[in-house]
């Protein structure tokens, strides 16, 4: 078979393009002048202005925005790893009294979506002096019922004669937890980390109805925010914008395979 | 042994119950107590701050006979019924594309990707101005075109087409990966065989792999319809559920009831109502996709 | 009210990068002795860097009255993200509200009432305020507001495309058929030239302009006792028929949604007259702009939309009160207004040496000021209903805007609907 260019990529090609297109506007918008932003028919800036990063950098607390994001992310990646390993664990493996019960419970606010909780979770979190805090915005998502749904599926797939080894030596089911499972449970872990810090990092609902200051906003809520100030300054709320997407970008870029799978597997049922 | 048996299964129910604890008490708190208590919230007249009084069911009458309410239940119902079936029919053929054995297809899907993760905010705001009627790449692309120029989320009839176009690029990703999945576990040896049958490759598509897409294609079915009953982000981003409320959808519509116009007690009920909207959207798409795949099976 | 975010370059909002620093602190904290309050504002640009430097002013002098200023992302989100601090239970000591949003406020129980204090600190001169700016904070009687901010709507007109269209400029007798046939011959489809902007989101920010038309031809909102509408009337009609004619016939009208682009399409010469306040003229850099009083049909009348620093608890009630006392005394008022553009807000501004000053850094404000005495006859109706007929108005005048509705259809539904309001509906 002799070997040419496929066909395919005459169709391939523009695809990419139009997906594409909006980012690139976005990063093209963000080194124009203010006056190459606005004018008809929009057309490629003349040079690069990084002004607008300068200026947007200084307008808004992107930083602090960004650290916030990362710390309320990674801690519920953090929990949702610990707990729902141990309640994925219990769940599969072990026989106490009302499991299916607490299962099905679990199961069922898989279909509760924050827009329908979120009143009373402010009622609650006000209470305890909670809201407008980096708590406030972890709360709903410490534990998921995904995760725990996840955990379970693949700890019922395990064969049980791993663990019973260690088991009959007299290790506690903790033990066998972290020394015999924790090993093999890498790539479904590395999955729930995933789903888990992109669904946190990219919340914006949540966010925007727990807190009000600047100071405790999340990357996209402080990213609206500095929108709803900016938009007559395109080019600066670009530069912005781009600011607030790179670090989930780059960590794309770098790790394609293993987001696409991870995402692939939520679709598992 | 009885005395081993039981004494095992006391301690089973106490390991068990801690190793769940955390969860349960977090899931509790976070998940099940709050569905509750927008179920009670929804009975009364509240502005979230001092403590409601009860009104029975006055808030679901008032529902009934709000235009606004019935209008943003249609605009949801229309989003749902074009952003749906557009990304499900749009990534199918998409995925085969990438499932192609072709020079540089890790580019081209990761540019089918990228959008996933673009954040919803940053989505709604790209799209603001490459959408801008005056400004904007879209109509700049259609007056050289020679086309007439739109005006998209200015429009009472572009405004939620827009909307779904939007979303669905920002979707289309999530599907695409869906689908590419469930293609690569069609087993190499079914289309071998299909190919020595005579089947053309459209053929053997036909015959051979659409049929195996349809687990994916209920789970896509089930999961976007979700999704896009709860959408808010780009709407709040762009429209704020105009122009004339063309894009109020239930969950903007509830947002600026409870959180706007501090009716806690309404904002709950039409929590209530979309709750119970999702939840007969997913039991009837589980009983059709368990009708249809049984045909199948056969 | 005014709409501040468009207008901004190279902003310094210090105020930011100040909540940045000062994590923690938000809500209000009240040690032993010292009380540190927290007040949130939009400002940006030369008036934020103005608030910030008082800020420090005042704090340097008054350690037991720290006051620790907060841009909170733009005033037009003020209002919603206020409600949100009431129950989260973490309110600001003081706030930048708009006007519009004092009769909602007034309602809360968050919110002080400072009558007493107004009329118990005679060194206060309530009555030096303008007559606007003191009805603007008043709702039943009662004051719920220090005044912030007074502007009006002026007609501001790009002197360039006056010149090419061959027309004359403005004049402080020109009538509504003068200003629509103006708007018509500066339209220009092909080079995509408007004659007219319009703020088309439906938020007052579209309402009040209505509201001046509507008081140009002799209507009103409400009836005087505030209990059934009175826009559904001839005069209301005819202002819906400006509209119509000027957006649906002549095409005459640039539709802004709400993002403020017709700052840009004015700077960039695409459109050829405004009506709009002094907050827009720092933004309009790049075109030679002449400023004139509305048009008229019976009076020239124009709306005013003061706006108010609303204070909160107990916190807003001490050192709330006593910086905003400092902050709006006529000398340190009118150093804001001269370094912002401003208007003066006490009469008695307007007597000091440093007032011509003021008019010599920013001549075109000299309109708005006389405008202030002259045509800001009326005011909006304070009352707690007035969020929602305002929305009710909104919804009329983007449907015929948009050509979805006839005038009288629009007002006659918006008329029924204000009605039902009123009732208590």
């Amino acid at each position: 078979m002799t070997r040419r260019p496929s066909r395919l990529h005459l169709i391939l090609i523009p695809l990419s393009l139009v997906m594409v297109a909006p980012l690139i506007w976005m990063v093209l918008l963000s080194v124009s002048t203010r006056d190459e932003a606005r004018r008809f028919p929009p057309g490629l800036p003349s040079g690069v202005d990084w002004h607008n990063y300068v200026t947007a950098w200084t307008e808004g607390p992107f930083g602090t925005w960004l650290v916030n994001s990362a710390i309320v992310s990674l801690t519920c990646v953090v929990t949702n790893l610990v707990f729902c390993s141990l309640a994925g664990y219990a769940f599969a493996r072990i026989p106490f009294l009302g499991s299916k019960v607490l299962f099905i419970a679990i199961l069922a606010t898989l279909m509760v979506p924050i827009q329908i909780i979120m009143l009373p979770m402010l009622i609650m979190l006000r209470q305890v002096h909670l809201t407008d805090t980096l708590a406030a915005l972890m709360a709903p998502n410490l534990a998921t019922p995904f995760g725990v749904f996840l955990l379970r599926q693949f700890f019922t797939a395990l064969p049980r004669e791993l663990e019973d080894a260690a088991r009959i030596d007299g290790a506690s089911r903790l033990r066998t937890l972290r020394s015999v499972l924790l090993p093999l449970m890498g790539p479904t872990l590395a999955t729930l980390s995933v789903l888990t810090f992109l669904n946190v990092w990219n919340d914006f609902l949540w966010p925007l109805v727990a807190v009000q200051s600047p100071q405790n906003m999340t990357i996209q809520l402080g990213l609206q925010n500095f929108q709803s100030s900016h938009y007559s300054q395109v080019s600066v709320l670009m530069a912005g914008t781009v600011t607030s997407q790179i670090p989930v970008l780059v960590m794309f870029v770098l790790a394609q395979r293993f987001f696409v799978r991870s995402i692939a597997s939520s679709g598992i049922k | 042994m009885p005395a081993r048996r039981r004494r095992l299964r006391a301690g089973d129910h106490v390991s068990g119950w801690a190793f769940v604890s955390p969860v349960v008490i977090l899931i509790g708190l976070f998940g099940l107590v709050p569905v509750i208590w927008t179920f009670w919230l929804s009975f009364q007249e509240t502005d979230l701050t001092s403590p409601g009084t009860f009104v029975g069911t006055a808030k679901y009458s008032k529902m009934v006979h709000d235009p606004v309410f019935w209008q943003s239940a249609r605009e949801t119902g229309l989003y749902t019924l074009m952003f749906v079936p557009l990304t499900m029919v749009l990534a199918l053929p998409i995925a085969v594309l990438l499932n192609q054995r072709v020079r540089g297809m890790l580019f081209y899907r990761m540019a089918v990707y990228v959008p996933l993760v673009t954040s919803t905010v940053a989505t709604g705001i790209i799209f603001s101005q490459l959408a801008n009627p005056d400004f904007g790449l879209i109509n700049g692309a259609l007056s050289k075109l020679g086309l007439p120029q739109q005006m998209f989320f200015q429009s009472t009839s572009e405004a939620l087409p827009s909307v779904v176009a939007m979303t669905v690029w920002g979707w289309l990703g999530f599907a695409v990966i869906i689908y590419l999945a469930a293609l690569q576990n069609v087993p190499g040896e079914l289309m071998e065989a299909a190919a020595l049958d005579g089947c053309g490759r459209v053929q053997a598509f036909r015959h051979v792999e659409l049929p195996m897409m349809a687990p994916a294609s209920g789970f896509l079915l089930v999961w976007l319809t979700i999704n896009a009953m709860q959408l808010f982000d780009e709407v709040y981003v762009t429209t704020k559920g105009g122009p004339l409320h063309a894009t109020t959808v239930l969950v903007y519509y509830l947002y600026t009831q409870a959180l706007v116009n501090f009716d806690g007690g309404y904002g709950a009920a039409l929590g209530v109502v979309l709750f119970l909207l999702i939840l007969v959207v997913t039991l009837v798409q589980l009983w059709l996709g368990r009708r249809t795949s049984h045909y199948e099976a056969k | 009210m005014k709409h501040r975010r468009g207008r901004i370059f190279a902003a310094a909002t210090t105020g930011l990068a100040l909540a940045a620093l000062t994590a923690c602190s938000s809500g209000t904290s009240s040690s032993a002795g010292a009380s540190k309050i927290t007040m949130w504002h939009g400002y940006t640009d030369a008036e934020a860097k103005e608030i910030t430097l008082l800020g420090k002013q005042w704090n340097a002098v008054h350690p037991d009255q720290q006051v620790e200023l907060i841009f909170n992302g733009g005033n037009d989100g003020t209002l919603q993200k206020t409600l949100a601090s009431f129950v989260s239970g973490k309110t600001p000591g003081v706030a930048y509200e708009y006007g519009s949003s004092v009769a909602t406020l007034s309602k809360r129980s968050q919110t002080d009432d400072v009558t007493s204090l107004i009329r118990g600190t005679a060194s206060f001169r309530w009555d030096d305020f303008f007559p606007a700016v003191q009805q603007a904070a008043t709702v039943g009687g009662k004051v719920y507001g220090v005044p912030a901010l007074v502007d009006n709507l002026s007609l501001v007109y790009n002197k360039k495309l006056f010149d090419a269209a061959g027309i004359p400029y403005p004049t402080a007798t020109w009538t509504w058929t003068d200003f629509q046939n103006a708007a018509r011959k500066l339209t220009d489809p092909a080079k995509k030239h408007y004659g007219w902007a319009y703020v088309n989101d439906g938020t007052e920010d579209t309402v009040w302009r209505y509201i001046a038309l509507l008081w140009q031809a002799g209507g009103d909102i409400l009836t005087p006792d505030n209990t059934k509408a009175a826009f559904d009337s001839p005069a209301g009609l005819q202002a819906m028929q400006l509209l119509h004619d000027m957006s649906v016939t002549d095409h005459s009208v640039y539709l802004d949604p709400g993002d403020q682009s017709y700052q840009s399409l004015f700077n960039g010469g695409k459109i050829g007259m405004l009506w709009t306040g002094p907050w827009d003229l720092a933004s309009f850099d790049k075109v030679s702009y002449g400023v004139q009083i509305l048009p008229g049909k019976l009076t020239h009348a124009t709306i005013s939309g003061p706006d108010n620093y609303m204070l909160f608890g107990k916190d807003g009630q001490q050192t709330g009160w006593a910086f905003l006392q400092w902050l709006t005394s006529p000398e340190v008022h009118l150093q804001f207004a001269t370094a912002t553009g401003d208007l003066p807000l006490r009469v008695s501004e307007t007597k000091l040496p440093g007032y011509q000053t003021f008019l010599a850094k920013y001549p075109a404000n000299k309109v708005f000021m006389d405008n202030l005495s002259l045509n800001v006859t009326k005011a909006r109706p304070n009352i707690v209903q007035y969020p929602k007929i305002s929305a009710a108005i909104g919804v009329a005048v983007q449907s015929v805007l948009l050509g979805k509705a006839t005038p009288q259809a629009a007002l006659d539904k918006a008329g029924a609907e204000v009605d039902q309001i009123l009732a208590g509906n």
